[in-house]
């Protein structure tokens, strides 16, 4: 279809745009922190100023904002040198910088982060989505009835259980307590290191994020059918003659569709920004845990990169749905 | 709870009853040399491996008892003997002459890397070299900058050395291979210090002063796999994931007598990021017989593990202790701005102790009233001042009568302050850092004072620029909230830290008080002394001049539990690190 | 027997604020091939008694009793208290209905061959392209041009008459013997008002189908309708051909709807009359006449007998009024 390739063509456009926004706007906010980048590289015991000037010099920090945030750029596209001298370490393209706190590029650090985090958040996602969607349907569609009653209770404990005292007592009963646990007790383990192993891994934290989003998702699909019911066209439908199953399944969740997607895809995209709690509960290396190990530890270049990260993720996002949204409802392509 | 900034554990001598009771009996011998030990911790990564950049206590005692060998050691022994200073890689504690400016070592034979080739004088020369390039190698002890007799520039401060990677043509390495020689059988190491140091056979205790091979230097890079010297050698280290140890083949038993017939495990294995809770519940329930904590156990889990009085409970009899840490905490007094004396003592009369230690988790668990800023694990350097618990006026919660006769005594001698301390307008400063607690805390202190008629007025500052703000003098206010732990062994690395002008801890601004020349004097004459028993007592006897000067206000010698499983021997609290003697720890 | 007969529909809410008798006892006929107007303003139950029977209110919160008989194929059949499978397969095929709005009525993310193939597959065990020639023929009939390509079309992408025009194909698309058309024209312009009823009218001649019309305004009514039923508070109160009721409304609500109509030969400068006050609250309606509080001629009547409710009686053949007014003779001007 012409008119999509075209949309798609405009929308990638107007993301770029924004990207290059948002990471000159992450990079002034951070170049306006208190915090002296200098400063920060002469360690914990250092109130020597000769050597923060010297560091300051020797990283760059001296040069005028322009400079840096162009170096930065230019990174991103030809990979930038870190360091002086015999150390120096070069980060290839696109390189988001050096952690000197982590010893790593950046974009190294990303890159060991977001498949992680892609793993916890999909698997994730495919939870929420059957155990959500599932219940909202069966509560809406015996709306009153005991079906209904319990779907309450789950939401109810689902949305005021915090992720953490989920995970923590998952964690604590079905790992440390139980002997002979068939799940891990140290940690991640990569896919392409033990798959088996992966998926023991991966299942507790699967459920401990599903759990909370899936009764989120469950009121939402419940009141999104509930309302839809109401439409006109529903009603239509039931005038042709079709039967309930088949007015849910086709027309009731066809409606349902577009702002169950909205709403799947921005919670994706945050959890690609990292689980924080869940990640830090169940020990998995992925965003959320170099995101706040950074802004403990005042890592710049990683605060900068997993920010801008986070905010292209969202923004990338965004578009993905806009351009879904054409494929879902008709009345957008036009 | 406030901490101070220097994060090294280091103590000395007795108190602290660290007798474990199970497997320790001489240190050594009833290990068996097999099994694994797991370490578990919540944090990523260790915040270093490069001996140059390892700078807390726990580190330091773990890599110095697997991987990294120093010119000479802390004795690994509980209680005070631990203290005491043993040669590692040299073959004695190191020869002193030139009024203790040059320091002479010479290595043992057979001391290698973990590649066969053999330690020599030059690779700990360039292990020393690589602390100037401060760029890189940050974090780190700083002493090879301030010792070696190596310019600075007058302009910056700078050293005129910049370390090994420099390309710059400025740098001074001639003054560098002038400050640290080696001889021709690449045997014997001299340091020409540019003052007078008793204790460098101290100083180089810290892995910083250890060999780093130049070909295998990378820089900031070393830090994630630096070559060993000792017992194990790492097989894998990755952040957030795992550390794994293995046997160092190469390692030769006979050139480390330290480490000798104490290598039990074949195998060490350090978890990171294990979640707080999930961490503190593997070890309460024992899920890993043969795991050990690296971390200190959570606040809320400290009473399912000891009793009332900080005794372990008897489930976990043999496998947790709850002893001082190295730290002292303190209100630093501005003594510039609070010259006043009686002024100083009423505060301190007037302080609620009790009230802040219950608020931190009462005397058994978070630690005892401090009596000045020698703890008593310094052995030597600690006598008790005559304050706090030793002294017969002071109150567990504040003595007002005590107080208020020297508030009526200040405001003759110091009318001014004395006004401006009871202005309810005015009052005197106190600055903390920006923490629940500390706002807690400051609701007592408030309480507290205000029952002698002083106003005092917090100034919250924001965690990470605390010290940023205090140190700086121009801003520092009339109190200020302190930790410190000194660098080694020696209460050279406190008194003279914190109460001279040149310290690197001067937070009392004290050298106006017309009793610091004599203090001063004092310091200076005592930290050329050789003998280290009269340099203790007159530790000891300038921490008492300190407290009488009121220059601080003694806050807790504050406490740590540790935990670790129970197949786990040899464990004891190793006095000069602040941490478990890694290096004793064996399988049951 | 008439193809439907509706007998004392009761319909009854249940909400928080009590319960709502939406439809108090409506009874009337419907012939084939005749169309019957329900008339009446928003509230006085005159979608709600054709939704009720056809099972397309909530059940939970609905009462309905009465009878509703329909002649089908298979016999005379009570449609209430039937269950609702049996029910369904009568819906879109024996009585077929269309909406006010029919943007809303029709589904935004389907095409409109879609939604017409569907109608015909659920009642017909044939093959889809049966459906879809089926379906093309209709939308040619109710005047879409292009329709074979018109099929793939989306709702959206029609104007409001040929939507609506569309959702008559789709109610068509069985050969219903009923048409229920609830506000078919309401939500149109007038220009396309009279093409849609105009189109209603060539088709119910050409598939001999009854329609029930159902409208609030008596305007669309003249030329469509044989019969008209004005409904007030959830009941009829009056019933005849659709000449007698414009020549003599007897009702004063009925009369107040016919001033409320625009007419050609009133001119400009009069003032369309709207029925003062508010519809009754059919939550408290109580023992009394419905209309009272809004009748003007109330007056003319003793005072009291507003406070019982007047029966539907045949004031003269063929019209039947539910008032006072001429509750003891004829008519009385």
């Amino acid at each position: 279809m012409n008119g999509i390739s075209a949309y798609i063509a405009r929308r990638l456009g107007i993301t770029l745009l924004i990207l290059l926004a948002v990471s000159f706007a992450v990079y002034v906010i951070f170049s306006l922190l208190p915090y002296d980048p200098a400063a920060l590289t002469c360690g914990k015991n250092c109130n020597d100023p000769g050597i923060i000037e010297a560091n300051r010099i020797r990283l760059g920090y001296d040069k005028p904002f322009w400079e840096q945030y162009w170096l930065f750029l230019s990174g991103l596209f030809v990979g930038r040198s870190f360091g002086t001298g015999a150390a120096a370490i070069f980060c290839p393209a696109p390189s988001f910088g050096y952690s000197f706190q982590q010893h790593a590029c950046v974009t190294n650090l990303l890159g060991d982060a977001l498949p992680v985090t892609i793993y916890l958040a999909v698997g994730a996602l495919i939870l929420w989505l059957i155990v959500g969607v599932g219940l909202g349907i069966i509560a809406a569609r015996f709306r009153g009835k005991i079906w209904d009653t319990l779907s309450t209770a789950f939401v109810l404990v689902g949305t005021s259980l915090p992720t953490f005292l989920t995970g923590l007592m998952l964690i604590i009963f079905l790992v440390i307590k139980l002997d002979g646990s068939p799940f891990p007790s140290d940690g991640y383990t990569a896919p392409e290191e033990d798959f088996g192993q992966f998926l023991l891994s991966m299942i507790l934290p699967w459920v401990t994020l599903a759990f909370a989003f899936a009764a989120i998702y469950t009121r939402f699909v419940r009141s999104q059918i509930l309302e839809i019911s109401t439409e006109d066209y529903i009603r239509t439908a039931k005038a042709k003659g079709l039967s309930d199953g088949r007015i849910l399944g086709k027309h009731t969740l066809r409606a349902a569709l577009a702002p169950i997607v909205t709403m799947a895809g921005l919670d994706f995209a945050g959890l690609l920004g990292g689980a924080i709690l869940t990640e830090a509960v169940f020990n998995l290396p992925g965003m959320g845990r170099l995101s706040l190990k950074a802004v403990v530890d005042i890592d710049l270049p990683v605060i900068v990169a997993t920010t801008i990260l986070a905010a292209a993720i969202v923004v990338v996002m965004n578009m993905i749905l806009d351009i879904a949204y054409a494929f879902i409802d008709p009345r957008v392509r036009v | 709870m406030l901490k101070g900034k220097k994060t090294l554990k280091v103590a000395l001598a007795a108190i602290a009853a660290t007798t474990l009771a199970s497997g320790l009996l001489t240190g050594c011998s009833s290990g068996a040399s097999a099994g694994t030990i797991t370490y578990l911790t919540n944090q990523d990564a260790w915040t270093h491996a490069d001996p140059q950049r390892n700078y807390t206590g726990r580190d330091i005692a773990w890599f110095g008892s697997y991987l990294n060998r120093t010119l000479t050691a802390y004795d690994r022994a509980p209680g005070a003997a631990g203290s005491a200073v043993v040669p590692d890689m040299a073959t004695d504690t190191g020869r002193a002459s030139n009024d203790n400016k040059t320091w002479e070592f010479t290595l043992r034979d057979g001391v290698t890397f973990e590649d066969g080739s053999a330690v020599t004088c030059e690779d700990i020369k360039y292990g020393v070299s690589r602390t100037f390039a401060t760029d890189v190698i940050t974090d780190g002890p700083t002493y090879a900058i301030g010792m070696l007799d190596i310019p600075t520039d007058p302009a910056t401060g700078a050293s005129t050395y910049k370390g090994p990677y420099s390309t710059d043509a400025t740098n001074d390495v001639a003054s560098f291979d002038k400050a640290i020689t080696c001889s021709a059988d690449h045997k014997t190491i001299t340091f020409n210090l540019k003052r007078s140091v008793g204790d460098f056979n101290y100083t180089v205790t810290y892995l910083s002063f250890g060999p780093v091979p130049k070909a295998k230097d990378t820089g900031d890079q070393y830090d994630l796999s630096p070559v060993s010297t000792g017992p194990y050698k790492i097989k894998s280290y990755k952040a957030k994931d795992q550390m794994v140890l293995v046997r160092n083949d190469k390692w030769k038993a006979d050139s480390d007598p330290l480490r000798a017939k104490r290598a039990f495990p074949d195998k060490i294995v350090v978890k990171f990021g294990v979640a707080a809770e999930v961490l503190d519940q593997t070890l309460l329930t024992d899920k890993n017989k043969t795991a050990v904590s690296l971390d200190a156990l959570q606040p809320t889990n400290l009473t399912a593990v000891f009793d009332a009085d900080g005794n372990p409970v008897k489930k976990y009899a043999d496998r947790a202790i709850n002893v001082y840490d190295p730290y002292v905490t303190y209100a630093a007094v501005n003594v510039k701005k609070l010259n006043c004396l009686p002024l100083r003592k009423a505060i301190y009369y007037a302080k609620d102790f009790k009230g802040l230690i219950t608020l931190s988790g009462g005397q058994a668990l978070a630690g005892d009233p401090a009596d000045g800023a020698i703890k008593p694990l310094m052995g030597l350097d600690y006598a008790k001042t005559g304050l706090a618990e030793g002294d017969k006026d002071w109150k567990p919660e504040g003595n007002v009568e005590k107080a208020k006769a020297l508030m009526d005594e200040a405001k003759t001698a110091c009318p001014e302050l004395y006004a401006r301390a009871t202005d309810p307008a005015r009052g005197i400063t106190y600055d903390t850092r920006d923490t629940e607690v500390a706002k807690k805390a400051a609701a007592i202190w408030i309480a507290a004072l205000a029952r002698v008629g002083i106003t005092i007025k917090f100034n919250f500052i924001e965690s990470g620029k605390y010290y940023a703000v205090v140190l700086d003098a121009t801003k520092q206010g009339d109190l200020s909230a302190a930790g410190w732990a000194p660098d080694w062994a020696n209460a050279s690395t406190v008194i003279p830290e914190l109460f001279t002008q040149e310290g690197g801890f001067p937070m009392s601004q004290n050298w106006d008080d017309p009793a610091y020349p004599a203090f001063k004097e004092r310091v200076v004459a005592n930290l050329s002394q050789a003998d280290r028993k009269k340099q203790g007592a007159e530790w000891a006897a300038l921490n008492q001049y300190a407290m009488d000067q009121q220059w601080i206000i003694p806050g807790v010698f504050s406490k740590t539990q540790e935990i670790w499983g129970s197949k786990i021997g040899g464990a004891f609290f190793w006095e000069p690190q602040g941490s478990l003697s890694f290096g004793d720890l064996y399988t049951k | 027997m008439s193809l439907l007969s509706v007998r004392d529909l009761r319909v009854e809410f249940k909400t928080p604020d009590g319960v709502v008798k939406a439809v108090a006892g409506v009874s009337f006929d419907l012939n084939p091939g005749e169309t019957v107007a329900i008339v009446g303003e928003s509230g006085s139950g005159k979608s709600v008694s054709n939704l009720a029977y056809m099972g397309l209110l909530p059940a939970s919160k609905t009462t309905i009793s009465g009878e509703v008989l329909l002649e089908t194929d298979s016999g005379v059949v009570n449609l209430i208290g039937m269950d609702n499978d049996n029910l369904r397969k009568i819906r879109g095929k024996d009585i077929a209905m269309i909406f006010q709005d029919p943007m809303s009525a029709l589904h935004p993310y389907y095409t409109i061959g879609d939604q017409l193939i569907e109608a015909h597959q659920v009642h017909n065990n044939v093959d889809k392209s049966v459906s879809r020639d089926r379906a093309v023929e209709l939308l040619a009939l109710v005047g879409v041009a292009n329709p074979a390509e018109r099929m793939a079309s989306y709702p959206h992408q029609f104007s409001g008459g040929m939507r609506q025009r569309v959702m008559i194909a789709m109610a068509l698309m069985n050969n219903p013997k009923v048409l229920i058309a609830d506000e078919p024209t309401t939500a149109l312009d007038v220009t396309v008002q009279a093409q849609i009823l105009k189109l209603l009218s060539d088709l119910q001649a050409r598939f001999g189908m009854a329609v029930i019309l159902i409208t609030h305004d008596l305007g669309v009514v003249a030329g469509a309708a044989d019969r008209v039923n004005v409904m007030y508070g959830g009941r009829l109160v009056e019933s005849t051909g659709v000449n007698e009721i414009y020549e003599n409304p007897m009702m004063p609500y009925t009369v107040g709807l016919l001033d409320s109509i625009p007419r050609m030969d009133q001119g400009h400068g009069k003032r369309l009359r709207a029925i003062p006050g508010q519809p009754p609250s059919l939550i408290k309606l109580g023992e009394g006449c419905a209309f009272a509080a809004r009748c003007e001629r109330k007056k003319e009547l003793p005072e009291g007998t507003c406070d019982t409710s007047p029966e539907l009686k045949e004031v003269k053949p063929g019209h039947l009024v539910r008032c006072h007014l001429y509750a003891a003779k004829g008519a009385s001007k």
